[in-house]
């Protein structure tokens, strides 16, 4: 990958992290790899056992595009396994959904030790009339980078629904190119993520009203403690003749530590007339009304403090209509907010 | 023994002096209204006593149960049991009611070594409270105070009273912005826990709710300190002469005391 240029605002864009990465010597990762029993527990859930596939270091026994059935529930595990030196992999797939209704779970894990640096290109298609919902549980160790690439085209009446959960690794980078390409398509997505210690997450948003009528929702949430850093780039762009359209963008975030850092960038790029576009950003602390009422209750300090952070956080969880899937991220998110309240 | 003693209390709240000299004692069984015009320092009072940080107390000092107040965590005042309802109660997306309230009942529980209840034994206590001020079961599903309405806030402020069961509750004018019949659902939920080891401070601005709670003694707080006090019919004088007259009677006192 070519270095990323470096500009005024570079610091905001995780360009330096990735040079100080690049810098690094990696070695090819090996696909082979003996998955360690505490590792399958993290994905080998009984529900979606007929419908897995498991990448190691970005290598699976699959096709290079995926064509999704109407009602299939496909569960996609990419896991990053270190060797003996830093080594890097690489993986490029696509997905289509013609028509009906689909899910699909995508799941990023990692074992601890040397260095791993997996990227990601991926390209989805939904087909006119078509629903995916996909959930995104990225769960890493601080030894894993990660840099996904996402290219996503909603036809005309096509809904697209995402929910992201992103927590850990040394730098997660998510860039996602959303294309509503047909009237009527709508995305939705809803996302948290949480940087702490010297952990760096980076997620950047294109989506493009390409014609009338199409709607796009997306909230993200932050939590930054520590030194952790999170960025939040959001572009949403409303075509010329795209009247109609209905866009929002809101991310909220929270600061833990007077070292930890959120940058969010909202930006509306509008050539239609008659669009209907909202956008809001707030980076703040935990409200101290709230702290005070939980305590008055009876609450301890930091467990009121962890209720805080996690119903902040919860609040990109809703509308995740599968227990078993939405009691898995609440595990998550607990045992990540065990780790900053700590 | 006296349950809550407040000697003298000087309280600055953003470097302003709201307190300046307020005493107050409070027996177990007994209730007491503390009334007064806007700015008083009604809801300093509340807040002072539930330990909110910024409340700085620069003299005085506040016994409860025999002991310094002043020492105590909020969390820690509220497992030896006290309880404070608010005036604005903070609404709190993402978090759960039911959850919010097993986990205050079973901290303050805990903090006083007794048993922490059960699923069945928490929310067959719920239910029992929720009858009495006739909240709807769906209440507990949402989020705490997240999208309900001024009434419903007030109602679950003493709903979540009568599940901790303090010794001791601060009612911090819970009856501004209710309608009539919410306004009895409170007074008959507070009445319902009136007891000979409870006691109450009802903080309020108007004389309406002392017609269903009717206290034991009403204070008029007026610049920071109690400048009358008095039984119930007290609230019924003021109620008729307007706050204006407390400040005329005592600017009178002064006068008298001077040419002596």
């Amino acid at each position: 990958m070519a270095a990323l240029a470096i500009d005024a605002e570079a610091w905001r864009y995780s360009a330096r992290a990735w040079q100080a990465l690049h810098a690094q010597e990696f070695v090819a990762a090996s696909p082979v790899a003996e998955l360690p029993q505490s590792l399958m527990a993290a994905f080998d859930w009984p529900q979606t056992r007929t419908n897995r596939i498991v990448f190691v270091n970005g290598e699976a026994q699959a096709d290079a595009e995926i064509r999704l059935r109407d009602g299939e529930r496909l569960h996609l595990v990419f896991v990053n396994m270190p060797a003996a030196r830093a080594a890097r992999w690489r993986r490029e797939f696509a997905i289509t959904l013609d028509a009906g209704s689909a899910e699909i779970v995508e799941q990023h894990i990692g074992v601890a030790g040397a260095d791993v640096l997996g990227e990601l290109d991926s390209q989805l298609r939904i087909g006119a009339g078509a629903r995916l919902r996909v959930v995104v549980l990225s769960d890493l160790p601080d030894s894993v980078s990660l840099r996904r690439s996402e290219r996503i085209v909603i036809a005309a009446d096509a809904a697209y629904a995402s929910h992201h959960a992103l927590f850990g690794g040394r730098l997660q980078r998510f860039d996602l190119d959303v294309a509503m390409a047909g009237a009527r398509a709508s995305y939705l997505a809803r996302g948290v993520f949480m940087p702490r210690a010297r952990q760096h997450i980076d997620v950047h948003l294109d989506a493009k009203h390409a014609v009338g009528d199409t709607r796009s929702d997306v909230a993200w949430r932050g939590v930054a403690d520590g030194r952790g850093r999170g960025i939040l780039h959001g572009a949403i762009t409303v075509a010329q003749g795209a009247d109609g359209a209905d866009a929002r963008l809101q991310t909220k975030n929270l600061l833990l530590s007077p070292h930890a850092e959120i940058d969010a960038q909202p930006v509306l790029e509008i050539y239609a007339d008659e669009v209907k576009a909202a956008h809001g950003a707030t980076v703040g602390q935990l409200d101290e009304r709230a702290l005070f009422y939980l305590r008055s209750r009876g609450i301890p300090f930091a467990t009121a403090r962890a209720l805080l952070i996690g119903g902040f956080c919860r609040e990109a969880f809703d509308g995740i209509a599968d227990g078993d899937l939405r009691a898995h991220m609440d595990a998550l998110l607990d045992a990540h907010l065990a780790q900053v309240v700590a | 023994m006296t349950m809550l003693k407040i000697d003298n209390l000087h309280v600055r709240v953003a470097g302003k002096e709201i307190l300046k000299g307020l005493s107050l004692a409070v027996n177990p069984g007994e209730v007491h209204a503390i009334m007064g015009p806007n700015g008083a320092g009604k809801s300093t009072l509340g807040y002072v006593l539930a330990g909110r940080d910024g409340y700085e107390v620069t003299q005085g000092r506040i016994e409860y149960d025999g002991k310094n107040l002043l020492e105590l965590e909020p969390e820690a005042r509220a497992a030896a049991g006290m309880f404070l309802a608010f005036q604005y109660p903070v609404e709190i997306p993402g978090v759960n009611n039911t959850y919010f309230l097993k986990a205050a009942l079973n901290a303050q529980r805990k903090a006083r070594g007794e048993p922490e209840l059960d699923s069945m034994q928490f929310l067959k206590r719920v239910r029992e409270k929720l009858a009495v001020l006739q909240l709807k079961e769906d209440l507990l599903n949402r989020a705490v105070n997240a999208g309900f309405s001024g009434g419903e806030k007030k109602r679950n402020e003493i709903f979540q009273m009568a599940l901790l069961e303090p010794r001791l509750a601060i009612l911090d004018e819970t009856d501004s912005g209710l309608d009539i019949d919410a306004l009895k659902m409170v007074a008959d939920g507070v009445n319902a826990m009136r007891a000979a080891d409870r006691a109450f401070v009802v903080i309020t601005h108007y004389q309406r709710l002392l017609d269903y709670i009717v206290p034991d003694f009403v204070h008029v707080l007026a610049d920071g300190r109690i400048a009358e006090s008095g039984d119930a019919s007290l609230a019924l004088k003021l109620e008729e002469h307007g706050y204006a007259w407390i400040a005329e009677r005592k600017l009178a006192g002064h006068t008298v005391a001077e040419r002596a």
